[in-house]
């Protein structure tokens, strides 16, 4: 599918500007080489031949894959980051720039989950105890966001935003918290709502045409009790998972999530009731 | 917000985790596609300083996406550039015919994509400014002229076609390059949900890609930022 990226730094004239710009988007490529599904050759899918052995890992797999399992835990595995063959046999399977189908040469028992890992942090080895295929995109972007906005903290006013999820630095050209909209899940060129964030992450998990595509890994079946699931956090890769985890879990459990997790959402049915957290910050 | 008591280390412990990771990764820094970013800095410092707004910059990153990608149902067969859009004296003729629209005079360029040896990715980087708008009515394509390119950008002449995805499907956008530069840009496969024409009152939206009210706008994205994601694709394999 692919995502277009922008970045926009308010002071655009200060030095080293184009540098930090250039390290922010190369950011989005390392990590898209190393976590991506759709590449035989990355790191993350030589990961998914090797089951059984303990696999040395880099940095940027290691955290994401640990990340993605502490959200599992805590979503009860509503999110759970082990279930790319799954979404294979579903058909998610199309890479993008040649059209051809990508199969993984291993077949998961149907009981696979995010239990079926085991981390050695002071090796920096991920074991697969079973075969299975890891699906890190919600965390690989974030943490792709995250990386990016750490190059560009010293400018302090800037914004990122990697196909509609945003990490928002300092304040905006006007001098105030950039104002976010959320689109609308059903009505084109209309906004749910209006945020005002400085310093925060949004991300929102939306469905595709009224069908949805995220799967609920503890059932096997898509999502369908939430439309749109927006999260404000601290960083992206954080609000990226827990919109994801939000989505599946649907309206009153994700806002008990989003709200254990001290982080703010929105969420919205498909007949257009929304539930929030207590501190979502409105623009009005 | 964080709750005090025994349960503060609990309910904090996502949000340190995500913090210290960023910061593990952030430190460890990148080795494989070091030379990638340093040659994207120096395109990103060329094509600052030929712009007159120089605060955004844009790229495209092929396979890098949150959630599942589309189902293979509603997803397009690798695309060839079809034979309809090459630039037969007919075509030509029938474009001028329809073209209603002057020669852009909008300031603004759109770069050169940086070229990359396999196996890195593909990468465009690109900044398309207050597209002309079509008044043509009716035909379900609508040609686009996007600002011409400033000098040093040059692009391979040929019809280029890219595919970009919204909620409500996809779209194919087709770009002729002539002389090096961006001729015209039309949508030569129209797979939405809804009909194409839409995109015609859109277009002056694509440059902008957000809403007028807001800074930014999180969520899915819509036929426009389709529309210019197929630009841009199309665009990156014209190098």
């Amino acid at each position: 599918m692919g995502t277009l990226v922008t970045v926009h730094v308010v002071r655009a004239g200060e030095d080293g500007v184009d540098e930090a710009i250039g390290h922010a988007f190369g950011w989005f490529h390392e990590i898209e080489s190393i976590c991506t599904r759709f590449d035989p050759r990355s790191e993350l899918m030589q990961l998914t031949a090797q089951a059984g052995v303990p696999v040395p890992a880099s940095a940027i797999l290691y955290e994401a894959l640990q990340f993605a399992l502490m959200v599992a835990e805590e979503s009860g595995g509503a999110f759970d980051p082990t279930i790319g063959h799954r979404m294979e046999a579903c058909g998610f399977n199309r890479e993008h720039r040649t059209g051809e189908i990508v199969r993984s040469a291993i077949s998961p028992a149907d009981d696979v989950s995010y239990r079926d890992v085991r981390l050695d942090p002071d090796r920096r080895t991920i074991t697969l105890l079973r075969p299975l295929t890891l699906d890190l995109g919600a965390v690989a972007k974030g943490l792709a966001i995250d990386a990016a906005a750490r190059e560009l903290e010293s400018y302090k006013d800037f914004a990122i935003d990697a196909g509609g999820d945003l990490y928002l630095g300092g304040v905006n050209p006007q001098g105030g918290p950039w104002s976010v909209g959320i689109r609308h899940p059903r009505l084109d060129n209309e906004l749910i709502d209006t945020l005002r964030v400085s310093n925060q992450a949004v991300c929102t998990s939306g469905d595709y045409e009224r069908r949805t595509h995220i799967l609920d890994p503890r059932t096997n079946t898509t999502s369908d009790a939430v439309a749109s699931a927006t999260v404000v956090a601290s960083g992206a890769m954080l609000a990226d998972t827990l919109a994801t985890a939000a989505f599946v879990l649907g309206p009153q459990d994700g806002i008990d999530l989003l709200t254990r997790m001290s982080v703010e959402g929105l969420i919205m049915t498909p007949d257009l009731k929304r539930y929030e957290t207590r501190g979502l910050c409105r623009a009005s | 917000m964080a709750q005090g008591g025994p349960n503060k280390k609990v309910t904090n412990r996502l949000v340190a985790a995500s913090c210290a990771a960023v910061l593990a990764v952030y430190t460890a820094g990148y080795a494989r596609t070091q030379s990638a970013a340093n040659r994207l800095a120096a395109q990103v410092a060329e094509r600052r300083a030929a712009v007159p707004a120089p605060q955004r910059v844009t790229i495209h990153v092929p396979e890098l996406q949150r959630t599942s990608p589309i189902p293979a149902r509603f997803l397009p067969p690798a695309a060839p550039v079809s034979d309809r859009f090459q630039n037969t004296p007919d075509r030509r003729r029938k474009e001028a015919e329809r073209a209603e629209v002057p020669p852009s005079d909008v300031p603004g360029s759109v770069a050169e994509p940086a070229s990359i040896e396999p196996p890195e990715p593909l990468i465009a980087v690109a900044q398309v400014v207050a597209p002309a708008i079509n008044q043509v009515p009716a035909p379900s394509i609508a040609p686009t002229v996007l600002p011409a390119a400033p000098a040093k950008t040059v692009w391979k002449d040929g019809t280029y076609t890219g595919w970009g995805y919204s909620r409500h499907g996809n779209i194919e956008a087709a770009v002729v390059i002539e002389g090096g530069r961006i001729a015209s840009a039309s949508i030569s496969q129209c797979r939405t949900r809804y009909s194409c024409n839409v995109i015609d009152r859109l277009i002056p939206q694509v440059a902008q890609r957000q809403s007028p009210d807001v800074d930014y706008v999180s969520g899915a994205t819509q036929s426009a930022d389709a529309f210019y994601g197929a630009v841009v694709e199309a665009l990156s394999k014209a190098k």
